[in-house]
């Protein structure tokens, strides 16, 4: 094999965050800058040498190493401006490499980064640089923002990790449950901001959802973690991730539930979704997420769209609107409704939210009302709902679909 | 042990040895990701790759990543200066020894490699082999 096939392409990546919690254990969670520097100082080493010498027997090994002593040598190079730290020296030279990759270190990794005291972007896009190894443009490119507004936005994340002296370890006990929304927030914001790309030509960033999957995964593989919540976070994203291929047509266009070839559906991450599911049911706690999973599973378990549980679905959202009355969960309600009841009283409900200052503003309330409206035979209003969809930020392949929709009306 | 000296090998009809000498330049930007490195470090392993698979890699060395020095005469004392050229160590610094049929091949290898786009130099020196007759 030649040198440059013998790695997987995103090798880097990950060792990336296993190399980088590595280290945060050694050398403390305010030393993250450092540790990144000398992570990426390993990879230009590589880069330099390999293609060169060829690719070493264990990478992930030489790559730690690599690591840990281009963090030795940063150490030496800041005591010419500060004290020596001789402690996190002496941590370093009696590290055992092998010791990589434990779960712990990860997942503590995570918790420093989802600190509450950081806002919800600044620990997503932390998460992403440290835990998931991306880089500062492609988090820009994520968050439609700059690459410069990213930095800005990690360096105070960083700082306020430094000042608040984080301990690198999960919590447990009182504290635990404390912290651990705030990670199963940013996982799930991280899912969703893969999900549904707000504007431009991807419907779905694919390297998010992965990644948010992982992240949630690593939460329910730990005793300490793997919470109600937490398995009802993995199940939502296992069974909305199953449906990623079947989402977008061959030129990206949206496909709705209802036209989705459910043969592309995932059945592995289905299973994966329903065991999760099964698990998240052991805690005493009922929280939104646990909703959220069992309506993506009854849509997940639905051999074809007549056949959708469709008074199973209802319930839940009714369920749901309960502990989560924000208009987006009730317009959902209003959906499901006009599926188990009819559109009739579907879009009495519907009617009842347009008041709502943000479904006004929100493409997918006006779709769904310009539908109940053309299957009721009232194409005029209809119309008139799917234009002031299009008048709604949407993404193009949202777009696609409501200006079908509208010429359809016609 | 062989009691009869080895007849002596017929001289191979070789191509020339070339140096390739490359250079960083500072007005790369560095990668920025994990992802890039990947993408660089899969970029320069083709290269050498390819260069085996054609039979022409001689050799090749990373040279550290200080510009290093260079000496000239100068009123009785030789001057250091750093240089030739400003390294930056995000690009490789190193040399290739590569067999070519002659500068245009050598100048073609070269530029078939990753380093020119990520803005480095090359510098391209032939090798004077020296022939026992």
């Amino acid at each position: 094999m030649t040198a440059a096939d013998a790695l997987v392409d995103d090798l880097f990546r990950r060792e990336a965050g296993r190399i980088a919690a590595w280290l945060a254990r050694l050398l403390g969670a305010g030393r993250l800058d450092l540790i990144e520097d000398a992570v990426q100082d390993a990879f230009g080493a590589a880069v330099a040498r390999w293609p060169l010498d060829g690719v070493p027997d264990r990478p992930a090994a030489w790559l730690t190493i690599a690591a840990r002593n281009k963090a030795l040598d940063r150490l030496k190079r800041e005591a010419r401006l500060e004290p020596f730290d001789e402690s996190a020296a002496w941590r370093l030279g009696f590290s055992n490499p092998e010791e990589i990759g434990r779960l712990d270190d990860t997942l503590a990794l995570m918790f420093v980064a989802c600190h509450p005291a950081l806002d919800p972007d600044e620990q997503t896009m932390l998460t992403l640089k440290t835990v998931c190894g991306f880089g500062v443009a492609e988090i820009a490119r994520a968050y439609l923002t700059t690459a410069e507004a990213v930095t800005q936005r990690l360096v105070r994340a960083k700082r306020k990790i430094r000042d608040l002296g984080l301990r690198f370890e999960i919590p447990e006990g009182p504290e635990l449950a404390s912290r651990l929304p705030a990670l199963v927030a940013a996982i799930y914001l991280l899912f969703n901001g893969g999900y549904t790309a707000r504007t431009g030509a991807a419907l779905t960033a694919p390297d998010l959802c992965a990644e948010a999957l992982r992240l949630a995964e690593l939460l329910t593989a730990h005793r300490v973690t793997a919470t109600g919540e937490a398995q009802a976070l993995a199940a939502l994203i296992c069974f909305h991730h199953a449906r990623s291929a079947a989402r977008a047509g061959e030129t990206g266009e949206l496909i709705l539930l209802a036209d989705q070839d459910r043969g592309r559906w995932d059945r592995t991450l289905i299973e994966r979704g329903s065991a999760h599911l099964q698990a998240s049911m052991t805690g005493e706690e009922l929280t939104s997420l646990h909703l959220e999973a069992a309506i993506a599973s009854v849509h997940a378990v639905a051999p074809c769209f007549e056949a959708t549980d469709w008074a199973g679905l209802a319930h839940f959202y009714r369920l749901l609107e309960e502990l989560k009355p924000t208009p987006i969960v009730r317009l959902n309600a209003a959906i499901a409704c006009a599926q188990a009841e009819g559109p009739a009283p579907g879009l009495a409900r519907l009617d009842v939210l347009a008041e709502t200052r943000k479904l006004a503003g929100y493409a997918l309330y006006h779709a769904a009302r310009g539908d109940l409206l053309s299957r009721l035979g009232r194409p005029i209003e209809a119309a008139a709902a799917f234009t002031a969809a299009l008048d709604c930020p949407a993404n193009d392949a949202e777009r696609d679909h409501l200006a079908r929709k509208l010429a359809a009306c016609r | 042990m062989a009691l009869v000296p080895e007849p002596p090998v017929p001289r191979k009809l070789t191509m020339p040895n070339f140096i390739l000498l490359l250079h960083g330049n500072s007005g790369g930007t560095p990668p920025d990701s994990p992802d890039e490195y990947m993408a660089m470090f899969k970029a320069y392993a083709g290269w050498a790759d390819r260069m085996r698979a054609e039979g022409r890699y001689k050799g090749g060395e990373k040279l550290t990543d200080e510009p290093g020095k260079v000496m000239r005469p100068k009123a009785g004392r030789a001057a250091v200066t750093d240089g030739p050229y400003a390294e930056s160590k995000e690009l490789l610094g190193g040399f290739f020894v590569i067999a070519a049929k002659d500068y245009d091949e050598a100048c073609t290898v070269a530029e078939s490699g990753p380093h020119l786009g990520y803005g480095g130099t090359i510098e391209i020196r032939q090798i004077h082999e020296i022939h026992e007759s």
